[in-house]
């Protein structure tokens, strides 16, 4: 009996502390791994991965040669546009190549000398200054330079509920449209102003395969458009303001252009309409191909989206006149201020009607936005949040099967062109 | 649930709808009305009158352009020219055209318009032509010769006849001497044509006038003082300023005769509050300059100090005994100029030095506004010292501490003493849209549009 209930007091007691241990255990885990995540959010976004040593190296000899071997009082200021985390990493290494070539570090009390180092920068380079005064005599300057790589990219936007967007491919030139040829492997198509650019999917990156230049003699306008329709018979037509490119059917690709005012794809596989182009200009005549019903014409527009109704089809279309004009097949009428900016594009959502159009934001600063809109009759309806974008959008088209868009902008930081794939869920 | 959060999302819109400017894309067409201060007196980009001012420099970008230009960090890229390429020693350089430019006549850009012109704006130049290539011989390196093209002064005219042409986005369509220019789009520019039909830029007019236009709806786009600028965007008006890029300085007419002329030129320098010049005189309309070049664009200028010292003034004007009064003219009709020539000679005046303000052409000092000629800090150095009728520093390459011992080099010299960087600042209504400013300064107006008053 004792040993029982020595063994069941041990084997309670020894419960106890398991599970104490156990809890202890859990929670230092938990409570590590929130430090962890605490470190790494607060880390991650500033994580330096230049990598300083040669610049270090260069102005710590350069001090040195002035200074000598000897204990001094060292400041260094960050006047440039380095991060903390990149400032704290330089100091460090610049502390410590000092280090290596004889100089100590003491308080100016005790110094033979003091070394200011400023981390400042010019247009192009970091320009890391340090001033020695050495006693009573004027003091010296050595300074060194280090290129300044692009501006570092903040951390993605937070992406709306409903609208998903994923960067397929950026670049200095303007993108005027990219497609994507799923298959295997998959294959992605980007028109710019010059050529376009044929890349495949291999793993997780996207590697070049072809560039077939745009041969034309025309002079391009501003605010220049372009159009990729991807083609059965062959992979793909261009078309561009007063241009018409079209490719061959097989690898190696061919791509013949020439002066054309064919009317451009302006709907999806499903809602098929062209219309014409201002070969001069940033717009489309009106002028349309079929037409929308008995309607031949539209006012002269930036873009159109067909929302699909039970035995017609309804066309919106942003008008040069900052207004957006309703066709449907028989009349014109034109929706109140919306506030939409000058591209629509309408996507096969699956959510409330069905086909939602997706309408640009405000383009004229640093950003700018993209927003969802339900049309259950003619007024539209806010569907989803804004999607941010970094920059204008100089692009949006409806993908070939209606299902998703591409929207290109301009990154306001970086100057560079942004294609980005935009794919839609409902209900949340 | 859904339902509540659509109706969210719908009060949400209408109070986004209700703030948003709504944005579209450029819209071709208009007439965007200018109003400046600038009078140039001729719109020939060899003018040296006409390409050291930025109101200058900035009709000159419309009408012209330049072989080369430089982007955002100053660094060459094509312009008129689609390549170059420079011979061991960097004395001989070859430019290779764009095809398919033509002047606003029509006539096709050739190696022999481009060669004409840079002579006239480069007498000592030797320039060829060399089939679709120009080709540029020196007598020294000049390894940031392309840097130098992109100056305005290196727009490429043709000249001859009534008529000044050039290949850029904007011609000139009418001109009343010294009040208006009128310049019209070129429709078959090779960089697109600009999306306004025509410019109309009033000149002459002071900054009050100015705003009084823009206030009565007669200007669109308008320079604003920079004293101005802060209360003009308090009271509601649309205004961007720059960065600070144009100097500010006192230029001493002559090389300075003795030591002693040194130590009182150094005390007048120590005297200046640049502080006071800045905050309270410019409203922060500029910023306290040492140096000659920026920071932004050296990385060292805080090396050169701003800060004023009195005592340091008044032991150096107690070194000489005698010294006589200086005079010192500003421009007349810029009243910025006037408060702070009346500060400095106050300022000057604490550290015992006189100072008399004239508006002679003949003054011992001179207040000067000097725009930054380039971006590149090395060519823009030399375009200020050519400017200023002083010996160019040479540069041998791009080292900044190549660059600061020559601006060491040059306020040593005691010919200048820098006061300010000022910042340009131009008021425009709601219907000038796609503003912007090469950092440079010039305008790029060939970009901007014009959209409804209220969208």
């Amino acid at each position: 009996m004792p040993g029982i209930r020595h063994n069941a007091v041990a084997v309670y007691n020894a419960r106890i502390a398991f599970l104490g241990m156990l809890t202890f255990l859990l929670r230092l885990l938990r409570a590590a791994g929130f430090l962890f995540i605490a470190v790494f959010l607060l880390r991650a976004p500033t994580a330096s991965a230049t990598d300083w040593t040669a610049p270090e190296a260069q102005l710590a000899s350069k001090i040195a040669a002035v200074s000598g071997p000897g204990a001094v009082a060292l400041d260094i200021t960050n006047r440039s546009s380095l991060g903390r985390s990149d400032f704290e990493d330089i100091s460090r290494g610049l502390r410590s190549q000092l280090a290596v070539l004889g100089l100590q570090f003491v308080y100016a009390d005790q110094a033979a000398a003091t070394v200011q180092i400023s981390l400042s920068e010019d247009l192009q380079n970091y320009v890391w200054v340090a001033q020695i005064h050495q006693g009573a005599g004027e003091s010296s300057v050595v300074m060194i330079s280090t290129p300044r790589s692009g501006a570092a990219l903040a951390g993605q936007e937070a992406a709306a509920v409903v609208i998903h967007k994923a960067l397929l491919w950026s670049q200095a030139d303007r993108i005027l449209d990219v497609a994507v040829v799923d298959g295997n492997p998959t294959h992605m198509v980007v028109l710019d102003a010059n050529r376009v650019a044929i890349y495949r999917l291999q793993g997780d990156r996207w590697q070049p395969e072809q560039f077939l230049p745009l041969t034309h003699t025309r002079t391009w306008p501003r605010d220049l458009r372009g159009r990729l329709a991807l083609r059965k018979d062959h992979l793909f037509d261009a078309y561009l303001p007063g241009v018409f490119c079209r490719s061959t059917a097989s690898a190696p690709l061919g791509l013949n252009c020439y002066e054309s005012d064919d009317p451009w794809p302006v709907g999806t596989d499903q809602f098929a309409l062209s219309a014409f182009f201002t070969p001069s200009r940033n717009y489309f005549t009106g002028a349309l191909a079929p037409g929308v019903g008995k309607q031949t014409t539209a006012p002269a527009f930036y873009s159109a989206a067909p929302l699909p109704r039970e035995k017609y089809t309804l066309w919106m279309f942003t008008a040069v006149d900052g207004r957006v004009h309703l066709l449907d097949g028989i009349t014109d009428q034109m929706a109140g201020k919306l506030g939409w900016g000058s591209d629509v594009a309408s996507v096969h959502t699956n959510c409330g009607s069905g086909w939602d159009v997706l309408a640009t934001g405000n383009g004229d600063g640093a950003s700018d936005s993209l927003r969802a809109y339900d049309v259950p009759d003619r007024e539209p309806v806010v569907a989803s949040q804004p999607v941010q974008f970094r920059g204008p959008i100089t692009a949006l088209w409806t993908e070939a099967n209606g299902n998703g868009a591409i929207a290109v902008s301009r990154n306001a930081e970086t100057g560079d062109y942004e294609a980005f794939r935009l794919s839609f869920t409902c209900g949340q | 649930m859904r339902r509540s959060g659509l109706a969210l999302l719908v009060a949400n819109s209408l109070l986004w709808l209700a703030t948003a400017q709504a944005a579209t894309r450029p819209r071709y067409g208009g007439t965007l009305r200018v109003a400046m201060g600038a009078v140039p007196s001729s719109l020939d980009p060899a003018d040296a009158a006409q390409s050291g001012s930025l109101a200058g420099r900035n009709l000159s970008s419309l009408i012209f352009d330049t072989l080369v230009a430089l982007d955002e960090r100053g660094r060459p890229q094509p312009a008129l020219a689609i390549s170059w390429q420079a011979e061991p020693g960097n004395q001989r350089w070859q430019f290779k055209l764009r095809r398919g430019v033509t002047f606003q006549d029509g006539t096709p850009l050739t190696a022999d318009y481009v060669a004409a012109s840079l002579r006239v704006a480069n007498p000592s130049w030797k320039i060829s032509p060399a089939g679709d290539a120009v080709v540029t011989e020196r007598d020294s390196p000049a390894p940031n010769l392309p840097a130098e093209l992109a100056l305005g002064r290196n727009g490429i005219a043709k000249r001859g006849g009534t008529q000044l042409l050039g290949t850029g986005p904007f011609a000139i369509h009418q001109q009343v001497a010294g009040k208006e220019l009128t310049l019209a789009a070129y429709n078959d520019y090779w960089g697109g044509r600009p999306f306004a039909d025509s410019i109309e830029i009033a000149m002459g007019q002071g900054f009050r006038d100015q705003m009084l236009s823009f206030d009565l709806g007669k200007a669109d786009l308008i320079e604003v003082a920079p004293e101005q600028a802060h209360r003009a965007a308090t009271e509601g008006r649309r205004v961007e300023s720059s960065p600070p890029r144009e100097l500010m300085a006192l230029v001493f007419a002559r090389e300075k005769a003795s030591p002693d002329e040194g130590r009182l030129r150094q005390a007048l320098g120590l005297s200046i509050d640049r502080g006071a010049l800045s905050n309270v005189l410019l409203q922060g309309g500029g910023e306290p300059a040492g140096g000659v070049l920026p920071n932004w664009m050296t990385g060292y200028a805080f090396l050169f100090p701003t800060n004023a010292d009195v005592p340091g003034a008044r032991q150096a004007r107690g070194e000489v005994r005698q010294a006589s009064p200086w005079t010192l003219s500003y421009d007349a009709s810029d009243p910025v100029a006037r408060v702070v020539a009346e500060r400095i000679a106050l300022n000057a005046h604490d550290a015992g030095l006189q100072l008399q303000l004239t508006n002679s052409s003949t003054a011992d000092l001179r207040l000067l506004r000097l725009p930054i000629a380039s971006l590149d800090a090395g060519v823009a150095l030399t375009a200020l010292e050519a400017d200023l009728g002083l010996p160019q520093s040479k540069l041998s390459g791009r080292s900044p501490e190549e660059l600061y011992a020559a601006e060491s080099m040059l306020l040593q010299s005691q010919r200048i003493i820098s006061l300010l960087h000022l910042r340009t600042s131009y008021g425009m209504n709601a219907t000038v849209r796609n503003w912007s400013e090469a950092p440079d300064g010039a305008w790029r107006l060939g970009d901007v549009w014009l959209g409804a008053e209220k969208p």
